[in-house]
């Protein structure tokens, strides 16, 4: 029976063949070493990838961490006597909400002293994927996650293991635009809102005003 | 008999026509291609929706069968090689059968049995299945060994490699088992219908091109291309392997 797979009646020559090979064998060792191994892997021996701007598809530079803003206040670290954690200043309250479209992210952070404690609760319209995580001050960029899972609310209280910007990552899975709206009472010094579109922005934390005339009734 | 063209309202067309619908062809497989372009294995936003399922998904796991096939262009390449010099419809039918036996046997028992393999050693012998149909067209066996293997059986075999492939890259996620068969069959058929999909494209700009002279003179190297394509490939999934680690 012949076979369907014919081909070309006139077969090449071994030398030909051989030639052939080594010609492709060569040519894709050449497009791997200058292009694919440094746009996939970072791999660049020849230093073609860097000329071409490929290995930044490998390794995205980082972006340089503009400061978190100071505008809210001073730093506030906790002195510990007993059950007491004091501090210098009053805490500041947050109130906010975000709405994430299908596979949009917010990251939400706010700069805590190491020991400060913070109380808050948060809420989503859906199922987010969420992480709730830290960035050293010292190490930016790192993040140190405490808790990751998939969520439609979070409630408690967190005392910061470091001193950095502490926060959640809030993913929409897909599907609807997702409300997440948080709340928040702590000795933070301020908050910064990250966003999938490589936006960000500081957001304003109101200071406790303590209402004179509760102290004046009382008398 | 012989030379029996697939997709024969082609030649019937005019000269002119028929450059026009073969533009047209080709721009829509470059169209679907360029969605994700490169993004061989299942993207961040489909891994995501492929672990939330809960139960069984046939439409969409059918979608996603497809567009893995549709814009996997280590099987495309591979098909090219495959139906390169079949010129009459029965063979490629046979062919293709053969390949689609081969990927669905191990896509289905790899996946549904939870045979785990490496990724990137699967799809280095996915590119050699490339790199070899590429020799074989050029008559490399028959010129260095004197007799050529038995190439469907080649087809076959390259073929469970290739489902394989498929397999580990279901995978890579934790798939609920609640619905598990429903949705890897499910994938299963939407690769065929994918394959369909990808397979007329191919068969229509191939026609195209052998109705032109150039064909029999730029054949061998459009093989040796190939296998180039393949041992680019080889060499990103090894490398892949050792950074892997």
């Amino acid at each position: 029976m012949p076979i369907e797979s014919a081909v070309p009646p006139d077969l090449p020559s071994r030398r030909k063949l051989a030639l052939t090979t080594t010609i492709a064998v060569f040519a894709a060792a050449m497009i791997l070493i200058t292009l694919v191994l440094p746009a996939e892997y970072n791999v660049d021996p020849l230093g073609t990838g860097r000329a071409l701007g490929l290995t930044r598809i490998a390794a995205p530079e980082a972006r340089p961490d503009e400061p978190v803003p100071p505008s809210a206040g001073q730093p506030l670290a906790p002195v510990q006597s007993g059950p007491i954690g004091a501090y210098l200043a009053d805490y500041k309250t947050d109130s906010t909400q975000f709405v994430l479209g299908p596979y949009e992210f917010v990251e939400y952070k706010y700069h805590l002293e190491q020991g400060a404690t913070m109380l808050y609760s948060w809420k989503s319209t859906a199922a987010v994927i969420h992480d709730f995580h830290g960035e050293k001050d010292s190490a930016r960029g790192e993040a140190i996650s405490f808790e990751k899972k998939e969520r439609r609310h979070g409630t408690g209280t967190f005392t910061a293991p470091f001193t950095g910007i502490h926060g959640w990552y809030w993913e929409n899975p897909g599907g609807d635009t997702i409300t997440v709206s948080v709340r928040s009472a702590g000795f933070y010094s301020g908050a910064l809102e990250f966003r999938s579109d490589r936006t960000r922005r500081p957001h304003e934390l109101t200071p406790l005003v303590h209402e004179s005339r509760i102290g004046e009734a009382a008398k | 008999m012989r030379a029996t063209l697939i997709l024969p309202g082609l030649r019937r067309m005019s000269p002119r026509t028929r450059h026009r619908a073969c533009l047209l062809g080709l721009g829509a497989l470059a169209l679907v291609t360029a969605v994700d372009v490169g993004a061989h294995g299942v993207s961040s936003k489909d891994g995501r929706f492929l672990q939330s399922l809960d139960g069984p998904a046939v439409l969409p796991l059918m979608y996603l069968g497809a567009k893995h096939m549709v814009t996997g262009y280590d099987h495309l390449l591979f098909l090219v090689g495959v139906v390169f010099f079949l010129y009459r419809a029965k063979d490629i039918l046979l062919y293709v059968s053969l390949f689609t036996i081969g990927h669905s046997v191990t896509l289905l028992v790899g996946a549904l049995g939870g045979v785990r393999a490496n990724p990137h050693i699967v799809d280095a012998i996915i590119g050699l299945s490339i790199v070899y149909k590429g020799f074989e067209n050029l008559g490399g066996f028959k010129s260095v060994l004197g007799w050529q293997p038995n190439p469907r059986m080649a087809v076959l075999g390259f073929g469970l490699v290739h489902g394989f492939g498929l397999a580990t890259k279901l995978q890579d996620f934790a798939l609920s088992k609640n619905g598990l068969v429903a949705n890897i069959v499910s994938f299963n058929v939407g690769v065929e219908i994918g394959q369909m999909l990808a397979l007329t494209a191919v068969l229509i700009a191939l026609t195209y091109w052998r109705t032109r002279p150039g064909y029999l003179r730029h054949a061998y190297a459009t093989n040796a291309v190939l296998m180039t394509a393949g041992f680019v490939f080889i060499g990103y999934q090894l490398t892949g392997y050792v950074f892997a680690k």
